[in-house]
């Protein structure tokens, strides 16, 4: 009894928690980066990255950005957005933990 | 043969009563070329309700993300939400068990259900480990593992499956009898596992919609049964008090 009163109580606290919470919803970045016509490749900014000494494990976009999941030249396990037209590197974040942000 | 079909569905759904006697009544068609039809039915259909055949059921979704896997249709990466959603899946229908019973009494399908409680549960054992083999496969090497080990989303996720250890290696009946009283604590634990297991997804996972579709209805039933119980127990009180 105790500890579905408990369990009850904390599923709904967490529930709670985790709608008020729209920073993990996706939409982490968003980028006006206008039509795709106008963007650079993923491939190219895979091969950009790669140059830099970055592994890629996927790419795709998210909030108009382009985001990156793969290992930083220092080895950081990451996800990454980067801009679209201009492939500038905008936001790298580890499981929730901001690495980089660009001011 | 309606009549056939549907003695074959109600004992599908049947515990296993095989008795080898006939009654009185049966006498007479007892070498009946139907009754033999019928018994080997009934032999097959209560083969594929047995427990061997519900855990080849359970490892179908397994078998076909691996498969997935290793022809290179999938990553290891993305390997991680399937199978950590089918582990917490299989770990939500074993709990919802109980409430269902509470909330339902005594049904059949409560019964057949209850006999997979221990599949469910260890199902979702296996499938939290296959979730941890491809999150190191995709990690590649400890470094980068002990580097996110403290976000909330990573640390929850190793707690659960922490807790689910001692769950599944008592799942078996020698267990159960040594453990007597204490097996039913032990396994109470489950409830932690899944307050873990619902942290780490909604901490995890990019929108929170996959985690509440599947924890909600525990949620919900949890708490259904939690106003059955104390309704039974303050009628009986009321009872009592006007004796």
């Amino acid at each position: 009894m105790k500890y579905s009163v408990i369990t009850a109580a904390a599923t709904a606290l967490i529930a709670t928690a985790g709608l008020s919470s729209p920073a993990l919803a996706t939409g982490k970045m968003s980028c006006e980066a206008g039509p795709q016509s106008g963007w650079k490749t993923q491939d190219e900014l895979k091969a950009d990255l790669v140059k830099k000494g970055w592994t890629i494990k996927k790419s795709k976009i998210d909030g108009g950005c382009y985001e990156v999941y793969g290992t930083t030249p220092e080895g950081d396990r990451v996800e990454a957005y980067f801009h679209p037209v201009s492939l500038e590197k905008l936001l790298v974040s580890r499981r929730g933990e901001i690495l980089f942000r660009k001011q | 043969m309606v009549n056939f079909s549907l003695m074959a569905v109600v004992n599908f759904f049947l515990p296993r009563r095989h008795t080898g006697q006939a009654t009185s009544c049966d006498n007479f068609i007892l070498d009946h070329p139907a009754r033999n039809i019928q018994d080997n039915g009934m032999k097959i259909l209560r083969k594929l309700n047995s427990l061997p055949v519900f855990w080849i059921l359970l490892s179908i979704p397994a078998i076909l993300m691996v498969r997935g896997y290793l022809a290179g249709d999938i990553i290891a990466m993305d390997m991680l939400h399937p199978t950590g959603e089918f582990s917490a899946r299989f770990m939500i229908v074993a709990m919802i068990i109980t409430p269902l019973s509470v909330i339902f009494g005594n049904r059949q399908w409560i019964a057949w259900m209850m006999k997979r409680r221990r599949s469910f549960g260890l199902a979702a054992f296996g499938y939290g480990m296959l979730h941890l083999i491809f999150y190191i496969i995709d990690m590649e090497a400890l470094e980068p593992i002990l580097a996110e080990f403290w976000a909330p989303g990573i640390w929850t996720g190793w707690a659960a499956l922490l807790v689910f250890v001692p769950l599944a290696v008592t799942s078996n009946n020698l267990s159960m009898r040594r453990l007597k009283q204490s097996w039913k604590h032990l396994q109470r634990l489950v409830y932690i596992a899944a307050l873990l297991t619902l942290a780490h997804w909604l901490l995890i996972h990019d929108g929170v919609g996959g985690a509440l579709a599947h924890f909600i209805p525990l949620l919900l039933l949890e708490l259904l049964r939690v106003i059955i119980i104390y309704g039974r127990r303050n009628n009986g009180l009321t009872q009592r008090e006007s004796l």
